[in-house]
């Protein structure tokens, strides 16, 4: 090796350039006089980014050239950028120098701009000039004209703003499916990125209101760098929005990014399904139950109300029948009470009466048994059928009545019947009331 | 002063209003019978808007519906 390396070959004839010497030894030289060379910062978009294990690499482009970047990695961890943040199109700030890797036999040689630190370029820029935009509408009140929208919860016409071919329109279509919702929609397609966007966008916008057939407009973009989304932040637009007749529902960017249509629009969400949820508030198929089973209860209510009140007003209807019939029974009670106890009271009466008899002829019997007892007896025994003979039952059994005053005290002529005039007679089988008529 | 114009939202809230007055049970007949009218008229418009968006969903582009209002407004006489 060493002695070939020494065999070194003629030059080109006739060319008065020195050489030949080497290749690594030239490539080595000319790392050496690139990193000699001043390291200073650069300004570009980033694309094609692509990270190894080792490094990232991308390369720093504008409109008059381009040079491809290497930076390693706890450099770049150094650096602080969020990963989303440092995507195709991003605009960077780069500090380093540029520097030559001579390969070898085996691996190619390549040259790359060094980067030693890097930082999201423009990104401050455009935040402070969104938020000076921000206060200006805040300042004019154009913050809230929208969100006093009154927004229907069952709209029946939505406008859709949004790239014809981005994933943000099968989102929207999701969201709406979601809530069972089939009613008209119109898509207003429109650049969502280029610098045209904005302007695309608000046409769009006005074009819809102007129809007079929407209800709430949703407008939609996938996620993206500020710089990507700044058509969002368009103050033409913005102001547009802000104005607008119809709410305007914005899903602009990932939950994380904020523009400035967020802030002017009556909604702002987090992704397209869940703007188009938010035009339709109503589960329409939880609202179909909820308004069947209303219709329920109303029929319900009617039902009851005449029923209940047609059993209520049988139940008056017969309420007298039921108190005459009530007290009809009650009376006849009475009456059988009444008799039972007119009908104990003469019979104990009379028994007494008749007790009180038998023991005073006992009484006599025993004194006149002494002499002619014989005759006594039979006296005794003939004044007992007489006795019986006054039975006031047996009386009453052979077609004589008792009259009482119905209170219990017997009538036994016919001037104290004139008196009582209403008299209750006895019979054997049961007792009747009568009135006594003057002759 | 003309009435404000029916919602959906409105006719719900005043739907839930009535049911909520009939559950009292303080109604009496001829308000009863009244409330349950007017619910029936609120239900009927429920069911209406909710059938307008449930018949299938219809997706046009902006210059359509743009061309078809146009032809509409051309053509007032035309039922379709």
């Amino acid at each position: 090796m060493a002695e070939a390396a020494t065999q070194r070959p003629d030059g080109i004839a006739g060319s008065s350039l020195p050489g030949p010497f080497p290749v690594g030894a030239y490539a080595k030289k000319l790392q050496e006089e690139l990193r000699k060379r001043a390291r200073l910062q650069l300004v570009g978009e980033a694309w094609n980014v692509k990270r190894s294990k080792a490094r990232v690499y991308f390369e720093l482009r504008d409109g008059d050239g381009a040079l491809p970047c290497a930076m390693w990695n706890d450099a770049w961890e150094k650096c602080g950028v969020p990963a989303t943040a440092f995507a195709d199109g991003a605009q960077v700030v780069v500090a380093g120098g540029p520097d030559y890797y001579p390969g070898s036999r085996t691996s190619s040689p390549g040259f790359s701009f060094d980067v030693s630190a890097l930082r999201i370029a423009g990104e401050g820029d455009l935040l402070a000039q969104v938020d000076r935009l921000r206060r200006k509408l805040d300042a004019e009140g154009l913050l809230e004209p929208q969100r006093r929208l009154p927004r229907p919860v069952l709209p029946r016409t939505i406008g859709v703003v949004t790239g014809e071919s981005g994933k943000a329109r099968d989102d929207v279509l999701a969201g709406l499916a979601r809530r069972g919702w089939q009613g008209r929609l119109v898509w207003a397609f429109a650049p969502v990125q280029d610098r045209h966007a904005a302007a695309a966008i608000t046409s769009a916008l006005q074009d819809l209101a102007a129809t007079d057939q929407v209800d709430v407009v949703v407008v939609a973009r996938g996620g993206g760098s500020l710089a990507d989304l700044f058509a969002f932040c368009d103050e033409t637009l913005c102001r547009t929005v802000a104005l607008l007749s119809v709410p305007v529902i914005a899903s602009v960017g990932h939950h994380t990014d904020r523009t400035l249509i967020d802030d002017v629009a009556a909604i702002a969400c987090s992704t397209p399904t869940h703007a188009a949820e938010a035009a339709v508030p109503l589960h329409c198929s939880e609202a179909r139950l909820a308004i069947g089973a209303g219709a329920g209860r109303l029929a319900d209510h009617a039902r009851r109300a005449v029923l209940g009140r047609a059993r209520h007003l049988a139940q008056l209807s017969r309420a007298p029948a039921q108190v005459v019939t009530r007290q009809r029974a009650r009376l006849h009670q009475l009456l059988r009470e009444m008799r039972a106890s007119a009908r104990r009271r003469g019979l104990a009466e009379s028994g007494r009466q008749l007790r009180g008899n038998a023991a005073a002829l006992e009484r006599r019997a025993g004194v006149a048994r002494g002499a002619g007892a014989a005759s006594r007896q039979a006296k005794l025994d003939a004044l007992g059928s007489a006795l019986g003979a006054h039975d006031p039952e047996r009386i009453v059994a052979r077609g004589y009545a008792v009259v009482d005053d119905g209170e219990g005290a017997v009538i036994t002529s016919a001037a104290a019947a004139r008196a009582a005039r209403r008299v209750r007679l006895f019979f054997s089988d049961a007792d009747v009331r009568a009135n006594i008529e003057d002759p | 002063m003309s009435a404000p114009e029916q919602t959906y939202e409105t006719a719900t809230s005043r739907l839930e209003e009535i049911i909520r007055r009939l559950d009292s049970g303080e109604a009496e007949l001829r308000e009863t019978l009244a409330l349950c009218k007017e619910g029936r008229g609120l239900v009927e418009f429920c069911a209406a808007e909710l059938d307008a968006v449930g018949q299938g969903l219809e997706e046009l582009r902006l210059d359509e519906l743009v061309a078809r209002l146009e032809a509409g407004a051309a053509r007032p006489q035309d039922p379709s």
